[in-house]
């Protein structure tokens, strides 16, 4: 009678993916992360939660250095993902984001037809030799994407013409077509209805058996139902960082209570 | 942390099932006290109304319950918000259990009244009540204003009603083995007796769930028995 399963108890401490220290984020004089440390697991979900402009989506965009792309933005501090410095001068950010492919809040396929939106990544990636390995490449992202037996017949339409929660699978089945290593989500179903929501949120469980996912959402319940671990930010903080279970029924921190039972915005 | 929410209707709902859960209290108190002074008087009429007022406590248990369901379906609580709603389900049971514990006395002095009294097995009686009543209050004010460490207290004084009762239990096997004619009032006394008891333990669990909702861990099962006889005779479990 003392063998019962334990309802949660696949959280257990897994290979450590992507670590970072004393991470520092300035957008000029705005010093918008501060000194935050994080261990994120291999093929866990990781939900970063937190009021608006808390810093979450600022630090996510650290992992794969989108960052890099604005001026005025200065990132300190050291992130490895398995052990190596992705801010090193020798890697390419390109090459970095291919491991580390990113999902954002609006769906925003390339204007193309289904098939070359999931093909690009391959394709500017070399990562495969003729049409028919590309073909069971692009077949290969669409199902991990759940949305193959829906598109599998109008390969050639734009990507544009698929509803919303589609267009967004499509983006995740173009993220996971060049065989990344973390995919970072950003708010990735705040534009979608419940049932594209749900779809998604299964989608994201699946991925997790490949893949370290980090999520951010706004929506907290999202983050309870999805992720195994979750990371409060509050003011550019790191405020907690725990097993989600334990966030959700009895925080430490009492910025983390206040935030989660909906005490402060 | 702030108190309020953000969506003050949720703070009305949450405010509203503690204020009925206070009141169940006090009518589960009232139940004690009123049960124990009948038997101690031989107060069929006393008892006649303890029995009646329990359909009170069974309707506000159904009530408090709903209202919990309707916060978790509609307001999704978390953290101490969700401690707080799992802690009053868990209470409201064991207040249900009390108050029928209570209502079983008075059916009982109900029919001691018809029998030979048995010596200040009474008086006995309605002091370890009297002490259940004031734990259980303890055990309220404890929930209300978040008092872990009177709940722990509780969890020792519980103790002393098992003690009590242990102490009432080889009083009763006295009694009934100097002469058969006391054997059917003692068993009804004995049950009593036992009865009281439980309720002990259900004030203990309600202090548990104080010291739950308060720290969100349960307290360490070490609390110690004192039961000193052989255990195939009885249990104060």
């Amino acid at each position: 009678m003392y063998d019962a399963p334990k309802l949660g108890a696949n959280v257990e401490q897994k290979e450590l993916k992507i670590a970072a220290r004393g991470v520092q984020v300035f957008y000029g004089e705005t010093h918008a992360i501060k000194d935050v440390d994080i261990d994120i697991q291999a093929k866990t979900v990781t939900a970063f939660i937190g009021p608006s402009g808390c810093g979450k989506s600022t630090f996510l965009r650290c992992l794969n250095r989108m960052n890099d792309t604005i001026d005025i933005c200065r990132v300190e501090g050291d992130i490895t993902l398995d052990g190596e410095d992705i801010y090193d001068k020798r890697v390419d950010p390109v090459q970095l984001r291919a491991k580390v492919g990113m999902v954002f809040q609006k769906p925003n396929p390339f204007p193309k037809s289904i098939y070359d939106n999931v093909a690009y990544g391959p394709r500017i990636h070399g990562l495969s030799r003729n049409k028919a390995e590309l073909d069971e490449i692009v077949e290969k992202a669409l199902r991990r994407g759940a949305i193959w037996n829906e598109v599998k017949d109008r390969l050639h339409e734009p990507g544009t013409g698929l509803s919303g929660g589609q267009q967004q699978r499509l983006c995740i089945a173009r993220a996971v077509a060049t065989e990344p290593e973390v995919l970072l989500m950003d708010e990735p179903c705040s534009a979608l209805d419940p049932i594209a929501t749900a779809q998604v949120e299964e989608l994201i469980d699946e991925l997790r058996t490949r893949y370290s996912v980090v999520i951010v959402t706004h929506s907290m319940q999202q983050a309870a139902r999805v992720s195994q671990r979750t990371a409060f930010f509050h003011l550019g903080n790191l405020v907690e960082y725990d097993d989600t279970a334990t966030i959700f029924t009895n925080p430490r921190d009492e910025r983390t209570e206040s935030y989660i039972t909906g005490r402060i915005g | 942390m702030n108190d309020k929410h953000i969506v003050s209707a949720f703070d009305s709902d949450l405010e509203l099932i503690q204020a009925h859960v206070m009141k169940m209290g006090g009518l589960v108190e009232e139940a004690i006290l009123d049960a124990s002074k009948s038997l101690k008087n031989n107060d069929d009429e006393l008892a006649e109304q303890v029995r009646a007022n329990d359909k009170a406590i069974d309707l506000l248990e159904e009530q408090i319950n709903d209202e919990c369901v309707r916060v978790i379906a509609l307001r999704s609580p978390t953290a101490t918000d969700l401690r707080v709603v799992l802690s009053v389900m868990k209470i409201i049971g064991n207040l249900e259990r009390i108050g029928d514990y209570a209502k079983n006395m008075a059916k009982r002095t109900g029919i001691l009244v018809s029998m030979t009294p048995v010596d200040g097995a009474r008086g006995a009686l309605r002091r370890m009540a009297r002490e259940v009543q004031l734990m259980l209050k303890d055990a309220l004010d404890a929930y209300i204003q978040r008092d872990a460490e009177l709940a722990q207290d509780i969890l020792e004084r519980d103790r002393d009603i098992d003690q009590m009762y242990n102490a009432l239990f080889r009083e009763f096997l006295t009694f009934m083995m100097e002469d058969p004619r006391y054997i059917t009032p003692c068993m009804h006394l004995h049950f009593i007796a036992k009865n009281t008891e439980r309720m002990g333990d259900h004030v203990t669990s309600i202090a548990e769930q104080v010291i739950y909702l308060v720290t969100g861990q349960f307290p360490d099962d070490d609390r110690p028995k004192s039961d000193h006889y052989d255990p195939s005779l009885h249990s104060a479990e």
